[in-house]
Order: structure tokens, then C-alpha cells, then sequence
């Protein structure tokens, strides 16, 4: 907090001053300062990295797959963009999607620092500025976004303030850049879009650290409990209060009301999507329903009595579907204001009341008051949830008998689930066909809107599937929070002795191509092979979801560490940070690399050695693009979902142009071949078969030890002739010498080598910057 | 003589060795692969198994026949589903290069090479082996222990061409494997008296390993018989099997060189190396001190020795401890400070297994400076601590900070309290020189902030003068960023 000193006139005997002003931005004491060097890049502006993101656009240059083949962005359109045609104001479609592209991510960096704005000044509130910052005993760079891009190293809620003010300024700069008249070339709103991914990180870590301070949520124990998930799990019995969005403020201030009162016990609280993972951090007896997927078919069932709504992945139709079914609604952020009446400045017992009598949708934007309003208005509300919910399921089902099979339905799911078939087959009751839609659906409700009967189709598929959704009931372990220092240094042998092939992050939203048992089974098979695997937010929710043949959840299944074999849900979308944050401190951790506002090298550092890798299987929104988009600019490669494909925009490598692969060796500044490692950034896979086989590709690194590669190729080999009944056409490429095989392998893949005309190539201490080379010959 | 096949497609031929036709597969992505009791098809060793071991034997070349398998007692074939049975595996291998040393090294590669095999789970070694196999690879046809020694077979010669001829006997009367256990018992205390008496002048060559220069490119470990790498994974032994099979790989020879002081561990060979390797960063090492010119760590050492200055004395701490040490830092804190392959003098990252070298900080003191170290660990190396010490060493069972950690130490009369009295008297000597200097530093300390983060302007400006205190200031505007205040350090 700035301080200021004025002084007009001073007489005295040791001084005399006119006319003073004394600003002092910052006052530090001493002992707080921080001795590590500033490297070149604190708090970088939006083209200080350029130079870094030219070099890896120059490896994996954008691939773009637009929507459309117009550019509808000025009144001068819409303008005819293709075979290579240039709009009214001069822009072709590379640079048009480039644009996409930075918008895209900006969009999503936007919604994750303005959520960090919410939840730190909700905090700063309650707990105060000087409120530590403390992420547990066993991490020692509690914050490594922050450190390695602001260049500070924060101590208190109050420190993170600086931090939100930079993204303010950049994210509004980035924005700016989008207009018409402003960048234009593709790569360059690339490197603004790399930008703008690298800012919503850096929210993310503002963001969860912050309530995992002030809020007491998870330090990184490994053994956080296991909580239920499910629609099936929540107590309709209770009165049932539903949060819904990413801002645990209202959620958690729900909860303290409770436990205040003596009620907690008394009543459910739920969430859907990110809050849910974040109230169960808070209190592991709140409930997760589901991910976003389940979001209008739980709204639909009427189980709630309020429905709280805060920020980000909240369906737009969520108030009226809610009011249909009798769900009380309150809004909680300026973000979504949803065209309620504002009661925030009424006493709580105004607010109930309306609630309960006029106005059954409010904005109330002061999470205490949400607390203590939603919980009177639910235990209040409860006794009359039967005699106001919808229809019956018989009476559900009853509309399939409109059915004309003229499958509009099935023509507008997204994912191409056969919709039509299966309401015809409920007409004959036949409700089969519809329960395994249920399973797969992801509930998004296009189904209903081009019936041209105006069947609801969506809550047919519920009203068939009443026993499906009681048994939808699983186990989920809360999210952690942040990986600790000692695990990063325990799987450090493993991984340089050839025991752990890899890092593999599940991430994302549910917008899957088949339902979220692939994304399970993708995990499973990654486990079992003894990866390290991660995951947050839906994917989080979406790998409980299942059960393996001895019935067991992923959770039940394999331990919480970070480690070889194990699962680690860090919690919702912005805890993602934690994963990211990860490979950063393995710099620090094991080369001693500053981190402080040193982006660049450690982005080297983490492109050229780390073998992590992130799955979004069912990227949605555009905060996945840009959560995707910032693990890229850090060296981290993504592998997206089929949906993917209409984030537009992929950064792909060749692999067979060997002068993209060229690396200086540090040790004696020579330039050499270090092989496509990774082989690209931004990659959209098909099928899980494409997705697991390229994810155990991409996990290869240049400084892989012998032993370290041969785990990572007796995978990649092995996953590709299981999946795909074929040696990899490309296993030349990975392996340097012949220590590089695995002992099991070499009689196969020798033949292979010898034909392909392989040559040994060294290993090298691998560099894209000129200035890491530390010795020259 | 039991049941003998000779896998002669296992043969070492001058083209090498071929793989032989598995019923299911084998590769090292099956590590980690556990078997659960519901997917078993049956078990050898574990808790319900009368005896088992595992062991290898070098042997001269004409006394083992290459490739083949022998089976005393029933196969598998003869053995209830369900079952948990007694076994034992003798490994015997033979080759010119083959060296006695190499025994213990071999040995650990079955735990490896046995879970290598797509449903089969091994677990432990030596005498307390327990081995799964699923349901599912005895329906393909894994019916016989003669595939384990297929299998075996294969991949000793694969992974270590040294090996000319490998010959693998199982035992499945609990009888015959109580009696081969025996023998198994006085190879293994011979093993075992070897490694720990094998001192760094009995040998001429030591091992560096830069497998952590993936992640830590100035690191390198010196790996001697008196020190295993700080990972606690790569034993001098270790280091010399791997060497021998790929010399360019991240083990290879270190030549001593002139002997500077073998005590502290200080060898021309070995500086002339690391200098190479930690490309400049580190000039000269003791390897047993941690204080002059320490060794250096990457990241993933099991455990610290770190220095305590208040008491003059050293605590080890462990990875795995999550407590605050008794210097009130926790692992880490102070792994911070000896990471990244840069000597850090009061820090040094080590493996649990260097506790037992008699070499452990010799020149600093040895055990007699060793004050406080975790409960577990202690229990772990208890019987490698000087016996009059061990008592004397504090575990947070006994003592949680340092003023109760004095206390201790004088009740127990920790050698440390010897070293405190020297330096109490060499102090008496100096102190009429400290209090000369004493009085210093009257002044506000105001550091100024760097270059274009302070604006000062002011048509007059007039700071204070020697002795007495005046500012003159008008129309002055000051504006700093950020504003360092430092406490008066006053004696």
C-alpha cells in the first residue's frame, strides 16, 4: 500500500523543509527482501517474450482449422477470407485466426483474473492484507507462477494485489491488440496469445493459493479424504443447496452459517463443476454432483432447493430451467447479473423472504449474506419441493410417443450420440437405448431445442434413467492443492533411472466425444504403466465417474501421491497452477535455476528436459485454451480432444525436418540433433488410441538418460503395437544410441533401425538459447 | 537331478542371443504391474511359504551348462490354482569378464527382470521373495517354471553381454530350499562383510554418475566404495557393472590419481574429472567434508547433514521426515541449500546408506559431531553408529529445539561438549579484540532502491553532515517504488 508524506512548511532545530511530497510505493522490512537475482524478465509486457515465443512458433508454427471462411468482425464485412483472399481491411485468414486465437486465450485469462480479483479481495476482506501466505511446511516455493513471472515472492494476501494490477494491464493491452487496425501478423497474435496463456497461469496461482491460505483448503497431503460424487449421492432427503460455477466464496460462507448454526449436518451442499471440487477442499462433507456435463440434468431434477450461481461455466438458461422445476436462484457475481433484481444491500431476512414469496431469483453480491440467506431459504424451502417440482418421469416418457424418428436430435449432438433411435425405442419402452445415452451424454440440451415435437429430450433421457442416476454415486479424493518439494526430489531418481516414463496432467472440461469412461480408461492404462499422473477440475470429477472390474473408482485404486502409479487431483481448474507449477520448481529444485522473472530459461529448461505432458479431452472453453496455451509458451505440450479441433488452432512440429530439431549443445556450444522431443505443442487426437500412443511420444525429451528413454520408448513402442498392431514409423528418430533400447525390445527394433538407415547421434545438454551454452569449443 | 531343459535357443551364439517364443509378453512398461489376489493364479514365497530365497552364483565357465533349466520338485503343472508354494531360485552365471563382484548386482535384476513378464508380480529379495502370476497368463500358456527361466535367461544375456552362460535351477521342496538357504545365508554375510570392509585404498578406481545431469547439469556424484551416490541407489559396486556394460554411459571410471588425502577424500584424479564434467562450477572436492569444498548434490539426495552453528555440532535429516528438524528448518528448507550441484559448506546432501560408511564426515568429526538425527533413520543405521554414541544422539522422541537440545547433550555427555570447551577457551582469547569494534553503525541505514525506481529532485538539498543532524528541503519530491528499512543492529 502506498504511503504519502506531505509536508507544506517544517521549522525545526534539525530541519527545515518546504513543500514535501514523500510517496513510497512499497515499505519492506528488513529481513523480508528477497536475495535471489532478478532475472531479465520480471513482470514482462506483452512483447518482452517475443523472442522466446518466435523460437517456438518457428518449431511448431500454428496450424489453424477455421469455423468459418468469413471474417465477421468490422461493418465492412462479412469479408470472403479464402484460398487466400484478404478481407476490407486487409486481413487474411492466417492472421484472422491468429486473431481467434488470441482472443480466445485472452478471453480466458480474463476469467481467471478477474475470479483471482473475487476470491483475494473476498479474502483481503475477511482475513486481512497481512494474512500469510502459506501453502504447507513441505513446499518451499509456495508460489512458482508468481516468482518466475512477477519476479516477487509473496508473503501476505495483500502482496498478490501487485500481481492482479499487472494482469489488469495486460490482459486490457492484449485485448486492445484484437481490434480492428491493430496486430497483423499470425504470428504474432500467436505470441500475444502465448501471452495471454501465460497470464491466466499466473491467475490461476493467485487464485489458489490465496484460498488455500486464508481458507484452510489442502496443503498438498497426499491423503486427503475421499468424498462422494454423483447425482446419486446427494441426500434428497435433506434440504439440497446446489452451487454452480468456480468462486467458492458463497459455498464456503454457506458452510460457516451452517456450522455456526449447529445445521450443517441437516443439510446438503452441493456443487457442479469447479466450486464443487473447491467446497469439498473446504469441507469434506460437501458433495460434488458432477462436472459441468451434469449441470442441466441435475438443475432439471428439482432435487435443489437453491441454486447458487457464481462465475464461469454456468449455462446461460440455468434461472429459467431452475424456476421451472421450482429452484430458488441466487446470482453471486458481477460477473453473471443474469437479469436479476439486485438485493445485496437488503437485510438477510428481506432477501429470504422474497425468495421464498415474490422473487425467486435474486442477485446478491456478498457471499456472507449468500451464506446465511441460502441456508434459511433452503431449510425453509424444503418441505415444499415435492408438491413444485415438474413432471413425473412417467409423464416425461409419455412425450417420446411423438416421436417421428426424424432424428433432428441425433443431427445436432455435438458428439453424435443416436438420440433419435433411442427416444423411438422409449416409445416402444424400450428405455435401454436411452440409459446408455445418459452415460455418454454431455448434457449441453441442443437435443431439445431441434425437436420439431417439442419433446424435452433432455429429461427423457433422465426420466429413463431414475435407477441409473440413484447408482450414479462414486467416490472422489478432494483436491490436494500443490505437489510438495520433497515428492518432486523422491521421484527424481526414478525418473533419471528409467523406473517413471513420465508426467501425464488430465485436464479440461467434459466435452467428450464419448462419454468420460474413455478419459478414465486413458488414466487407468497410464497409471498402470507407473506414470505420474495429475489431474484437476472436470477431468478431476470425470475419472471418479467409473469403476474399474473389481468395482473400484481411480480413486479407491491407486494412492494420492505424486509419484509412479498414483493419482493426484490437485482440485478445481484454477488449482491447475499446481501441476504447471511443478515442472517449474524442478528447475529450481534440481539445477538451481533463479526463477525469479527468468521465463525464458526455465522454459528452455523445462522444454528440453521435462517429460510432462497434459491431456484435455474434452476442452471446451476457452479458459482451457488458454490454460493450454500458457503450459505451451512454458515448454509444456497439450493433447486436446476431437472437439479440439474448433479451438482452431494447433502447434505442430515436422518431425521429418531435421533442421526444426536442432539444439546447442551447452557444454560445447555445438549445434546437433536432439530429435523431435517433443514432437509438437498443441495437438488434436481423434481417438483415445491416437491420444495415448502420441501422449507417450510426447513425454520424450532430448536429456532423456539411456535408461530414462528406454522406459519412455518400451511404452511409446509397446502402446503403438497394442493399439495400433504396429512398430511406430518413427522409432528411429528416438533412439540415440543403442543403450537407448529397451533390453526387451532390441531384437525387434534393431531389424527395424538397420532398414530405416539409423545412425547413432550423442546426447546432449540440451539449449535453444545461445546464452545457456557454458562452455564453448 | 531334477527335471533338466536345456533352452538351446538361449544359446549364446557369436551373433548373439535370439528371443525365444513367450507365451505372453515381456517388457519393462509390465514393472509396475501388481496382482491382486482374485486375478492369481497361485503363489511362491510370501508369508504363507515355508522357504524361499533368491541368489546368484558366479561360476567358472566349465561348471555350469549354458541355457539350461533345472527343476527340482513339482512345476507349476503339479501345483494347485490358489496356492501359495515354497521356492527357491539359483541363478549360476559364468564369463570370462565375470568377477565375484558383480554377484550383488545381478541379484537385485531378478526383482526387475521377473516383473519384466506381463502377469507376474515379484516382491522383496534374498530370503523373503513372494512372486504372483495371473490367471490370465497361465491360460496363455505360462505353465511351467521353465518360462521364469526362460525369461531369466533371456534377459540376463540381453541386458549384460558379459554373462557367456547363464544357468537357472528352481527348488520347490521346502526341504531342499531350507538347505540351499544355508548356503545362500554365507554367501550373502560374506557379500555383505565385503561391501562394508572394502575401504577406498583397497580399490584403484572409483565411478562419477552423471545420470542427474538431465536435470542438473553441473552435478556429478563421486561414487566410492566409502560413499554411495547421494540417491541412496548407486552403490560403488553399482557403478562398476554399470560402467563395465556401457562405458560411455552416465557411470564410468574415475582414475584415483594422486592420493591428496585420503581421510577427507581428496584426489587429483577426481578433481580433474569433475572439473570436466561440472564444466568449471566445481574445482576440488573432500569428498567426506561438508565443509571444505563439500560434494555436491542434484536434487533428489535421500537426506541432509546440516550444520547447527549455535552449538557447533551437525543433525542429519531425512526426505521422508516432515517435521521441523531440530534447527527448526524442514527438509525442505535446507534442500534449497544443496541443490543444484553447487558446494554449499554446512549442507550436504547424502543417502541414508552413507551413514554406515566409516568414512561419514571424518574430517568434520565423524559421529562424535553428529547430535540429532529423525527416530526412523536411527533406527536404521543404529548399528552402524560407534556404539558409545549412539545414546548420546537425539531423535524428536527426545529433544524439539535447540536450548532442550543442550540440555540433552550435557546429561548425556555428548563428545560435542569437548569441542565447546576448546572453543570456549580459544574465544577468551579474542574477546578483548570484539569489543573494540563493537560500537559501530549510529546511522540510519537507508538502502537506496535501484537505478529509475527513485526519483529525487530538489533545487536544494542538504544532508546531514558529520556528527549532529539537519535536513534542508524545498520543493523537494521524492518518490520511491519501494522503501528498504533495516533494523540498527546495536550490540
Amino acid at each position: 500500500m502506498a504511503t504519502k508524506i506531505s509536508i507544506k512548511e517544517l521549522d525545526s532545530q534539525f530541519a527545515k523543509i518546504r513543500g514535501l511530497d514523500l510517496v513510497i510505493g512499497k515499505v519492506v522490512e528488513a529481513g523480508e527482501e528477497w536475495s535471489e537475482p532478478v532475472g531479465p524478465t520480471p513482470y514482462p509486457d506483452i512483447t518482452a517474450l517475443r523472442g522466446w515465443d518466435q523460437r517456438i512458433l518457428a518449431r511448431y508454427p500454428p496450424f489453424y482449422s477455421p469455423l468459418s471462411d468469413f471474417c465477421e468482425f468490422c461493418t465492412y464485412g462479412k469479408c470472403d477470407l479464402t484460398a487466400g483472399k484478404q478481407g476490407a481491411c486487409g486481413i487474411d485468414m492466417e492472421a484472422h485466426q491468429g486473431k481467434w486465437s488470441l482472443l480466445t486465450c485472452v478471453m480466458g485469462a480474463a476469467c481467471h483474473a478477474t475470479h483471482a480479483h473475487h476470491i483475494v479481495e473476498y479474502l483481503i476482506k475477511k482475513y486481512g492484507e497481512d494474512h500469510p501466505i502459506d501453502v504447507g511446511s513441505e513446499v518451499d516455493i509456495e508460489a512458482p507462477l508468481i516468482r518466475l513471472i512477477a519476479g516477487i515472492k509473496p508473503k501476505k494476501l495483500g502482496d498478490l494485489k501487485e500481481v492482479l494490477t499487472y494482469l489488469d494491464n495486460q490482459v486490457t493491452q492484449l485485448t486492445s491488440a484484437t481490434a480492428t487496425g491493430q496486430e497483423q501478423s499470425p504470428i504474432d497474435y500467436e505470441s500475444k496469445a502465448l501471452h495471454a496463456g501465460m497470464l491466466d497461469n499466473l491467475a490461476l496461482e493467485v487464485a489458489d493459493i490465496a484460498q488455500v491460505s486464508a481458507l484452510g483448503l489442502p496443503k498438498g497431503n497426499s491423503d486427503t479424504p475421499l468424498v462422494e460424487i454423483g447425482m446419486g449421492a446427494i441426500d434428497k432427503s435433506k434440504p439440497v443447496i446446489l452451487c454452480v460455477g468456480h468462486n467458492v466464496a458463497p459455498g464456503s460462507e454457506v458452510i460457516n452459517y451452517l456450522e455456526d448454526k449447529g445445521t450443517y449436518g441437516s443439510v446438503e451442499v452441493a456443487g457442479i463443476c469447479c466450486t464443487a471440487h473447491d467446497l469439498t477442499r473446504y469441507s469434506k462433507n460437501a458433495k460434488i454432483v458432477g462436472p459441468i456435463s451434469r449441470q442441466l440434468m441435475f438443475v432439471r431434477s428439482g432435487i435443489a432447493d437453491i441454486l447458487i450461481i457464481d462465475q464461469e461455466c454456468v449455462r446461460a438458461d440455468v434461472v429459467d430451467e431452475a424456476r421451472s422445476v421450482g429452484t430458488r436462484v441466487i446470482a453471486t457475481s458481477d460477473q453473471i447479473c443474469a437479469g436479476l433484481p439486485d438485493l445485496t444491500d437488503k437485510t438477510p431476512d428481506e432477501i429470504v423472504k422474497a425468495l421464498l414469496t415474490d422473487t425467486p431469483a435474486v442477485l446478491v453480491r456478498n457471499p456472507a449474506k449468500v451464506g446465511e440467506v441460502a441456508a434459511r431459504a433452503a431449510i425453509e424451502a424444503a418441505p415444499q419441493r415435492k408438491s413444485e417440482k415438474g413432471l413425473k418421469d412417467e409423464q416425461v416418457l409419455a412425450n417420446t410417443s411423438r416421436c417421428t424418428l426424424c432424428r433432428e436430435c441425433t443431427e445436432n449432438c455435438p458428439i453424435n450420440l443416436d438420440i433419435g433411435y433411442a427416444v423411438n425405442a422409449a416409445k416402444k419402452s424400450n428405455l435401454e437405448p436411452l440409459q446408455k445415452i445418459f452415460q455418454e451424454c454431455i448434457g449441453c440440451g441442443r437435443c431439445d431445442e431441434a425437436c420439431p415435437q417439442s419433446i424435452p429430450v433432455l429429461s427423457t433421457i433422465n426420466a429413463a434413467s431414475t435407477a441409473k442416476i440413484k447408482e450414479e454415486k462414486f467416490t472422489i479424493r478432494v483436491g490436494r492443492g500443490p505437489i510438495r518439494d520433497t515428492e518432486i526430489r523422491n521421484v527424481g531418481r526414478p525418473i533419471v533411472m528409467g523406473e517413471i516414463p513420465g508426467v501425464i496432467a488430465f485436464v479440461g472440461c467434459s466435452n467428450y466425444p464419448g462419454g468420460n469412461e474413455d478419459l478414465a480408461k486413458m488414466a487407468d492404462e497410464f497409471a498402470k504403466r507407473r506414470y505420474i499422473v495429475v489431474t484437476s477440475g472436470c477431468a478431476a470429477s470425470d475419472l471418479a465417474r467409473y469403476r474399474d472390474e473389481n468395482g473400484q473408482t481411480l480413486y479407491e485404486k491407486y494412492p494420492g501421491d505424486f509419484d509412479a502409479g498414483c493419482i493426484v487431483n490437485t482440485g478445481s481448474c484454477v488449482s491447475n497452477a499446481h501441476p504447471i507449477g511443478a515442472v517449474i520448481k524442478i528447475a529450481s529444485i534440481f539445477a538451481k535455476r533463479n526463477l525469479r522473472g527468468n521465463f525464458e530459461e526455465i522454459s528452455d529448461y523445462i522444454l528440453n528436459r521435462i517429460g510432462a505432458v497434459a491431456i484435455a479431452w474434452g476442452s471446451q472453453h476457452q479458459k482451457a485454451m488458454a490454460i493450454a496455451t500458457g503450459a505451451n509458451r512454458l515448454g509444456v505440450p497439450v493433447i486436446l480432444g476431437p472437439q479440439g479441433v474448433k479451438h482452431r488452432r494447433a502447434y505442430l512440429g515436422r518431425s521429418e525436418d531435421n533442421e526444426k530439431w536442432m539444439v546447442l549443445n551447452a557444454r560445447d556450444g555445438k549445434k546437433v540433433y536432439g530429435g523431435p522431443a517433443p514432437e509438437h505443442l498443441l495437438y488434436v487426437a481423434e481417438t483415445i488410441e491416437e491420444t495415448m500412443v502420441m501422449a507417450a511420444r510426447l513425454v520424450m525429451r532430448p536429456n532423456d538418460t539411456p535408461k530414462g528413454r528406454m522406459i519412455k520408448l518400451s511404452n511409446y513402442i509397446n502402446l503403438h503395437k497394442q493399439l495400433y498392431g504396429t512398430m511406430p514409423d518413427d522409432v528411429q528418430r528416438f533412439v540415440r544410441a543403442e543403450t537407448d533400447l529397451p533390453v526387451t525390445m532390441k531384437d525387434d527394433v534393431i531389424p527395424v533401425l538397420k532398414e530405416r538407415g539409423w545412425k547413432p547421434i550423442e546426447i546432449p545438454d540440451p539449449t535453444l538459447l545461445d546464452r545457456m551454452v557454458l562452455r564453448r569449443e | 537331478m531334477g527335471k533338466i531343459c536345456d533352452a538351446n535357443e538361449l544359446r549364446t551364439l557369436p551373433s548373439g542371443v535370439q528371443k525365444p517364443a513367450f507365451p505372453v509378453d515381456i517388457g519393462e512398461m509390465h514393472e509396475g504391474e501388481r496382482v491382486r489376489k482374485p486375478q492369481m493364479y497361485l503363489e511362491f514365497g510370501g508369508l504363507k511359504a515355508e522357504a524361499k530365497f533368491e541368489l546368484v552364483r558366479p561360476r567358472q565357465l566349465n561348471e555350469i551348462e549354458d541355457a539350461r533349466i533345472i527343476i527340482e520338485g513339482p512345476d507349476i503343472s503339479e501345483m494347485a490354482e490358489d496356492g501359495s508354494y515354497s521356492l527357491g531360485i539359483l541363478i549360476e552365471v559364468a564369463g570370462a569378464k565375470v568377477e565375484n563382484d558383480i554377484a550383488g548386482v545381478l541379484e537385485r535384476r531378478i526383482h526387475y527382470f521377473l516383473n519384466y513378464i506381463e502377469g507376474v508380480m515379484h516382491v522383496n529379495q534374498r530370503y523373503d521373495i513372494w512372486i504372483r502370476f495371473t490367471k490370465d497368463a497361465y491360460k496363455h500358456g505360462f505353465n511351467s517354471l521353465e518360462w521364469f527361466g526362460k525369461a531369466l535367461i533371456w534377459l540376463y544375456k540381453t541386458s549384460f553381454p558379459i554373462l557367456e552362460k547363464v544357468q537357472v535351477t528352481f527348488y520347490t521342496e521346502p526341504a531342499q530350499i531350507s538347505e540351499q538357504l544355508k548356503t545362500a545365508m554365507t554367501i550373502w554375510a560374506e557379500r555383505d562383510e565385503r561391501t562394508r570392509s572394502l575401504m577406498d585404498e583397497d580399490v584403484e578406481q572409483f565411478y562419477g554418475c552423471v545420470m542427474c545431469q538431465s536435470f542438473a547439469p553441473s552435478h556429478m556424484c563421486v561414487i566410492t566404495p566409502n560413499r554411495t551416490g547421494s540417491c541412496g541407489s548407486i552403490s560403488w559396486f553399482d557403478a562398476r557393472a554399470a560402467s563395465n556394460i556401457d562405458p560411455n554411459g552416465p557411470n564410468f571410471v574415475i582414475e584415483k590419481g594422486a592420493v591428496i588425502d585420503t581421510e577427507k577424500g581428496i584426489y587429483r584424479g577426481v578433481d580433474k574429472v569433475l572439473q570436466e564434467k561440472s564444466l568449471g562450477s566445481v574445482q576440488t572436492v573432500s569428498i567426506y567434508s561438508m565443509f571444505e569444498n563439500p560434494h555436491t548434490s542434484c536434487g533428489c539426495f535421500e537426506g541432509i547433514a546440516f550444520y547447527i552453528p549455535e552449538i557447533d555440532a551437525v543433525g542429519v535429516v531425512n526426505r521422508d521426515y516432515r517435521e521441523e528438524a531440530v534447527n527448526g528448518l524442514t527438509f525442505s528448507a535446507m534442500a534449497t541449500n544443496t541443490s543444484g550441484g553447487v558446494q554449499s559448506p554446512g549442507f550436504n546432501g547424502i543417502a541414508i546408506e552413507y551413514l554406515r560408511s566409516p568414512r561419514f564426515l571424518k574430517p568434520d568429526g565423524g559421529w562424535n559431531r553428529v547430535v540429532w538425527m529423525p527416530y526412523d533413520v536411527k533406527e536404521r543405521v543404529k548399528s552402524s553408529i560407534p556404539a558409545d554414541i549412539v545414546d548420546k544422539i537425539a531423535t524428536e522422541k527426545d529433544v524439539k529445539n535447540l536450548a532442550d537440545m543442550k540440555q540433552f547433550l550435557t546429561q548425556k555427555q555428548h563428545p560435542i561438549l569437548q569441542r565447546w570447551k576448546e572453543q570456549e577457551a580459544a574465544s577468551e582469547a579474542e574477546s578483548a579484540e570484539t569489543e573494540a569494534t563493537a560500537e559501530t553503525g549510529a546511522t540510519t541505514a537507508i538502502q537506496l532502491p535501484a537505478e529509475g525506481e527513485t526519483v529525487i529532485s530538489a533545487p536544494t538539498l542538504q544532508l546531514p553532515a558529520s556528527g549532529g543532524f539537519k535536513i534542508i528541503l524545498k520543493n523537494a519530491k521524492i518518490t520511491a517504488e519501494k522503501i528498504i528499512i533495516k533494523r540498527l543492529d546495536k550490540k
